[in-house]
């Protein structure tokens, strides 16, 4: 089994926001349903039941190496039908939660995208695909705008990329909501 | 009213409450059987086939000794013993009293069809206009409001589904027999006074209720309300609230007060409805709201057939048993989750059950929605069970058994069909179950894909039913099934909760009874017991043996808290002596059914019976079956004298009884009277009036005519007085228990132990999954034990020889100390238990890090294990289980591992702890172990049998495991500081012991039992028991009920003077037998074998249960069988032929 350069189990409060997330998952018995009720599981690289399966079993480098929880789009489809009733939608998050509040650049890795998108929404009130693909690469590296260059020319070419400068009609329009949630946040005061 | 007693009211015709009450029955006690359902049988009535034999098989649990005492016949169809008064329709309403005198209320409602009456002809179903959705095909096809609850019952008569009729009165009309009661004529009898202040109102409900029959009073106020009540006698009270003058309060106390059982009816508006509600409490039945509807009519109508028509039973009984069974989940619940009413062809394992039904609505075929063959078939596990999102936080124990059974149906039913079933774990883990999942998968070619299919969404492209799910290795799969079939778990039975509290017990969370630990058969309520499924869902053996120990449990609560009752022993019938008088037969014909009396002319029919020679006399009376008709037969009979007696009548089953009563009247055997169906030929539709037809009629009498005049007195009966005592073979648990029930029922036991200690396997175990101090219930039972008086234990000693048979054994034991002792014996029960595998494999006895769990369970009881210490704990399961040569389930290691497993987390909560399973068999309440167990951290790691964990160690002999795991497809490996193996159970040395007893050992060294589902704590050999770990590996509670049951079915022999067999049994001619031995292997009871001191084929005429294949097979017509002789089954034949129909006559 390769094992990622990060030493997970040397951050305490890591291994204490792990725990969390097992606690959520203990009853699991990976009877699938989850995996195969996803609609996101096939962008995955590894399917929900693995990734609990890996929690569970403490290996939360390969579980952050792999970028799976940031696929979910909260459809709660998995929590519903969990015959176990498991909170499973909220341990998506909270493994949200976790790489992105670690501030480690390997954990946060794959959140990249995650956070361009949350970013755009929260200064434009809505999403410019243009600029926020711009951010994310200015964020993931040039290997990345490399990677998606076919797809943008092919958009370009047919018109589904419009250069959008300047302000919009909807700046800010969500920026009570960000503050609104920082506040509660800090507030919570996480360890 | 006088109350009737019985020793035992059994709540729950079901097969557990049949088998509860038969058990009862046989030991000699009175029972009264009671359901809610029109019909017996339970959820088995709909079942045609079980495994693992894929027939039904119930007539088996029938009473193989005085056997005459009950029906013969198809159980299905009905059931008869005169020890058991069934009452149908009818349930508990209320309990009070203590043990030994209980007062039973039970409320029976009305069928509104006089059964005496009914000749089940059908033409009021052929006229009902309702059709809804029929229950015995599970809603797969349609009934009327007027209807059969099963087609199968004898005998069978039609009901009224009240709530579903129209009172449209066209079957009152059709029925030719007057049969169907709607309390018509007594509605005159039936006063309503309706207060109404309002004008309009009393005008509406004058003219609504014209034509109902009623004598109706209209009154415009309280005061002449008032009036109207004191001025007749009144049934009904309608009573708006609204009245002015007098408080309507006043009007009905002084409505209750003249008539104490008047029906008070309040109408209320949107106002008042707070004030109906509180005078409900004081005594009203029920309100209406204002302003009344036209359905008012129709309510007063139902509410005055129910009122009038169904009856209360008071009973006095000195036990009760619950055997109230299960309801099918039903996935309509989960709204469309399963596609139940979106997705065509989606249907339940019962509707599967029907379909696969030679009698189903589909008549056996498998067929899609849109009638093409169903070939690709899908079974769903775990729908409604093991699911704590959906309140089944348990595991329902049978729909694994039932789905691999359906399976290899729907193969049978067609050979191209392929099936699937979908499970998490395949839980084969009763007896011999694996071997059938194995055949299934080998020899079926059942596929078994290992996950949980979450549900079934509608496609409208597919052709068929779409499933997805996933694979082990993450992808997703997609298949087109013609069927799905869901296979819907056990839920408590509907209304348990108004049973629970009318028989005053206490429910689970679950909604089952609940069961005290290590008293299997008990409720909260002293006296009160349960049977069957009703605490814990369960297969049939499962259920008859709990039945049996309910049964147990009641009699012994009958036998110790009932006031002593003065037995009337019946005296036994003398019969007159007839066989040197030339047959003298009186006919008589039961001719007031329409169908009869239309159809065929009497006076001819009559005249030719008369011409047979042996009639002496033909006689008509109206309606044998009722009580005036037979009062007639009897009279008939006392005059003439006749030596037979022919009656022609419906459904002959139903005088049996009858039968043995006239007998005794009139001194004539009953061999000597029969019963011919001449009823059925009539039946519209199956044949036309005239010659043909009447015909058809006199063949049938003269045919049974024929027959009677042959006919020989019954043989005396074989009778062998019984020793009053039980020899238990083993004292561990199962022994013991079985020592104590029989001992505690007054009867002698004795007890032969190998070991110089009593206690067994059940001695070793600490502690218990779920609490429990098995330490003390083990110690305190030897105590016991040891101290009844009517218990003597034998101690280090060991069976050397036995013979004899039920009632009388003979057994030699030797022991340590002195000479062998000879015992005699009634009865005896083999409980030599078993004991725990020592294996070979993983590094056992090499390492002392590897212990079984039985010694995990003990170090971490003693305190000798260090849990703070361990830095990790392994387990593996089904080690050396569930392969060949232990091709079987034990059951309880994986109970065992759950339990160690929990204490482990208990004491360490971080403490790794990796299980290695194959199926998790939590069957049952202990799948709440299961969840708890991974709830609290525990890593479970399935692995197939072809790669099984492989384990090494290191230099400090700390194991390490390696093993595949599915879900993350890749190797796992864990080092840890102790290993435990879940190891079975094996049986002890049952060889010597067989071979002492001649009893049979099944493939893997456990007794083999008469019959794996109807008998499963019998032998073959009658008087021979055998219960807990020497039938079959169970847990200690389960090994409890079945020494309970096996107790009972001991107690059965020993609480009659003598074992009596059957009238009709076989006989040898010695002098045609060639010897050749046809019989000794065509005989299905053993009871014949050849005596080569003597040179003959000798008969145990108990064991004898007169089916005749003997007869058939002898070569030599040596093999004869009373009442069937050849003379006379030559000439019935003769008989059958001998008028043929008129050429020109003759039906096309």
């Amino acid at each position: 089994m390769t094992r990622s350069p990060l030493t997970l189990a040397a951050d305490p409060a890591l291994a204490d926001a792990m725990r969390e997330v097992r606690a959520m998952l203990a009853a699991c018995m990976q009877c699938g349903t989850c995996s195969a009720s996803c609609p996101n599981a096939q962008s995955m690289d590894m399917t929900p039941r693995r990734m609990w399966r890996l929690v569970l079993l403490g290996r939360a480098d390969t579980v952050f190496s792999s970028g799976a929880f940031w696929m979910c789009s909260n459809c709660y489809a998995c929590t519903l039908r969990c015959p176990r009733g498991l909170p499973l939608t909220s341990a998506m998050n909270a493994l949200k939660r976790i790489a992105g509040a670690s501030g480690h650049p390997a954990l946060a890795r794959h959140g990249a995208f995650y956070r361009a998108f949350l970013d755009n929404v929260r200064r434009r009130g809505r999403v410019r695909e243009t600029e926020m693909m711009m951010r994310y690469f200015g964020a993931a590296g040039p290997r990345e705008a490399l990677r998606f260059t076919p797809l943008g020319l092919r958009m370009l070419r047919r018109g589904k990329v419009r250069l959008e400068l300047g302000a919009g009609r909807w700046d800010t329009a969500l920026a009570p909501l960000f503050e609104s949630a920082a506040r509660l946040e800090g507030k919570e005061a996480r360890p | 009213m006088k109350r009737k007693h019985y020793a035992a009211l059994v709540v729950g015709a079901g097969i557990a409450g049949i088998r509860s009450a038969l058990d009862l029955a046989e030991s000699g006690l009175k029972v009264a059987l009671i359901d809610r359902r029109p019909n017996i049988g339970g959820v088995l009535a709909q079942l045609d086939h079980q495994f693992p034999t894929d027939a039904c098989g119930m007539c088996k649990m029938l009473p193989l000794t005085s056997r005459d005492s009950s029906s013969q016949f198809c159980m299905r169809k009905g059931l008869f013993h005169k020890n058991i008064d069934i009452l149908l329709h009818t349930e508990l309403a209320a309990l009070e009293g203590d043990p030994g005198k209980f007062r039973a209320s039970l409320r029976q409602r009305s069928t509104f069809v006089d059964a005496t009456r009914c000749i089940s002809c059908g033409e009021c179903a052929r006229v009902c206009p309702v059709h809804v959705p029929n229950e015995f095909d599970s809603g797969l096809s349609t009934r009327g409001a007027i209807y059969l609850p099963v087609p199968h019952a004898i005998p069978n008569h039609y009901v009224v589904d009240l709530d579903r009729c129209t009172r449209c009165w066209s079957c009152f009309e059709a029925c030719p027999t007057d049969a169907i009661d709607f309390k018509y004529a007594e509605r005159k009898d039936f006063r309503v006074v309706a207060a109404l202040p309002d004008a309009a109102a009393r005008t509406d409900l004058g003219a609504w209720l014209a034509d109902q029959n009623f004598p109706l009073v209209l009154a415009e106020d309280g005061a002449a309300a008032l009036r109207a009540l004191e001025e007749e006698r009144t049934a009904l009270l309608l009573l708006d609230l609204a009245v002015a003058d007098v408080d309507p309060e006043k009007v009905m106390r002084r409505g209750l007060e003249l008539y104490p059982d008047l029906d008070v009816i309040l109408v209320a508006g949107p106002g008042d409805q707070d004030r109906a509600e509180a005078l409900i409490q004081a005594g009203a039945r029920q309100w209406l709201a204002r302003p009344l509807e036209r359905t008012v009519v129709r309510w007063l109508d139902h509410h005055y057939i129910r009122t009038v028509s169904d009856v209360t039973h008071e009973l006095e009984v000195g036990a009760v048993v619950l055997a109230c069974g299960f309801d099918c989940y039903d996935p309509a619940q989960a709204g469309q989750l399963w596609g139940r009413g979106v997705v065509p062809g989606v249907v339940t394992a019962l509707e599967f059950e029907r379909m696969c039904s030679g009698t189903g609505p589909t008549g056996g075929r498998l067929v899609r929605p849109d009638g093409r063959p169903a070939r690709n078939l899908a079974w769903l596990q775990c729908v409604g069970s093991r699911d704590p999102a959906r309140g089944a936080d348990y595991c329902s124990g049978i729909c694994c058994m039932f789905a691999i059974k359906e399976a290899r149906l729907a193969r049978q039913a067609d050979p191209e069909a392929q099936a699937t079933i979908f499970a998490m774990d395949v839980r084969t883990y009763g007896k011999d179950f694996q071997r059938y999942r194995d055949e299934a998968e080998s020899r079926d070619g059942v596929r078994f894909v290992r996950t949980r299919i979450h549900s079934i969404e509608p496609d409208p492209e597919a052709d068929g039913v779409p499933i997805t799910w996933m694979d082990d290795d993450g992808t997703l799969r997609r298949e087109v099934f013609d069927l799905a079939v869901l296979a819907t778990g056990a839920r408590p039975p509907e209304g348990s909760d108004r049973l629970a509290e009318a028989a005053g017990i206490a429910l689970d969370a679950n909604g089952f009874a609940a069961a005290p630990p290590l008293q299997p058969a008990r409720t909260s309520r002293l006296g009160v017991y349960a049977a069957g499924a009703f605490n814990e869902p369960r297969d049939i053996a499962e259920s008859v043996i709990q039945a049996g120990a309910a049964a147990l449990n009641a009699a012994r609560t009958f036998k110790v808290h009932s006031p002593p009752r003065e037995e009337q022993a019946a005296p036994a019938p003398e019969y007159r002596d007839v066989t040197r008088e030339a047959p003298r037969m009186l006919v008589v014909l039961c001719d007031s059914c329409p169908t009869l009396r239309t159809r065929v002319d009497m006076p001819s029919l009559a005249a030719r019976l008369g011409g047979l020679s042996s009639v002496v006399r033909v006689e008509c009376v109206q309606g044998a079956c009722s009580a005036p008709g037979w009062q007639a037969v009897g009279a008939l009979a006392e005059e003439l004298r006749p030596n037979r007696i022919l009656i022609g009548a419906c459904m002959p089953y139903a005088y049996v009884p009858r039968l043995r009563e006239l007998g005794a009247q009139i001194g004539l055997d009953p061999a000597f009277m029969d019963v011919a169906d001449i009823y059925t030929p009539t039946f519209p539709g199956t044949a036309t009036p005239g010659t043909a037809l009447e015909t058809e009629v006199y063949t049938a009498l003269a045919m049974a005519a024929v027959k009677l005049a042959g006919a020989e007195p019954s043989p005396v009966l074989g009778r062998l007085p019984v020793t009053p005592r039980a020899l238990v073979v083993g004292g561990g648990l199962a022994g013991m228990t079985a020592a104590m029930a029989l001992a505690d029922m007054g009867h002698d036991v004795c007890l032969s132990e190998k070991a110089p200690r009593l206690g067994g396997m059940a001695a070793a175990h600490h502690t218990l999954l779920g609490g429990g101090d098995p330490r003390r219930v083990m110690e305190d039972l030897a105590e016991q034990v040891m101290r009844h008086p009517n218990i003597k234990v034998f101690t280090q000693s060991r069976i050397m020889l036995s013979m004899g048979r039920a009632g009388r054994f003979m057994t030699a034991l030797a022991t340590a100390e002195g000479p062998a002792i000879t015992v005699e014996h009634g009865a005896t029960i083999i409980a030599t238990g078993g004991r725990e595998v020592v294996p070979d494999s993983y590094g056992y006895r090499v390492h002392k890090t590897v212990l079984r769990q039985s010694e995990l369970e003990a170090r971490l009881a003693d305190g000798s294990l260090d849990t703070g210490a361990l830095g990790g704990v392994a387990m593996i399961q089904c080690v050396e289980s569930r392969e060949e040569p232990r091709n079987y389930c034990s059951r309880v290691c994986c109970a065992a591992a759950l339990k160690n497993a929990l204490t482990l987390k208990e004491r360490n909560r971080d403490l790794p702890v990796y299980v290695f399973y194959r199926d998790i068999m939590s069957y049952g309440f202990s799948e709440r172990f299961y969840t708890e167990a991974r709830g609290r951290g525990v890593l479970f790691i399935r692995y197939s049998p072809a790669d099984k964990p492989r384990v090494s160690f290191g230099q400090d002999h700390r194991p390490t495991i390696a093993a595949f795991d599915p879900v993350l497809g890749r190797e796992l490996r864990v080092t840890v500081d102790l290993l435990a193996l879940s190891v079975g159970l094996e049986p002890g040395d049952n060889e010597d012991l067989a071979e002492v007893f001649s009893l049979p050992t099944g493939p893997d060294g456990f007794f083999r039992e008469a019959e794996s589902k109807w008998r499963p704590v019998e032998f073959l050999r009658q008087g021979i028991f055998v219960c807990g770990v020497a039938h079959s590996p169970r847990n200690m509670s389960e090994t409890i009920a079945s020494a309970e049951a096996a107790a009972q079915k001991a107690a059965r022999i020993l609480a009659h003077k003598d074992v009596v067999g059957g009238r009709v049994t076989a006989q040898v001619r010695h002098s045609l037998c060639s010897l050749c031995g046809r019989c000794v292997s065509a005989c299905a009871y053993g009871a014949r074998r050849i005596d080569l001191e003597r040179g003959r084929v000798e008969i145990d005429e108990l064991l004898c249960q007169g089916c005749g294949s003997c007869a058939a097979v002898c070569p030599n017509s040596a093999g004869v069988l009373t009442g069937f002789k050849d003379e006379q089954v030559l000439s019935v034949i003769d008989a059958a032929l001998a008028e043929p129909t008129q050429p020109t006559e003759a039906t096309p």
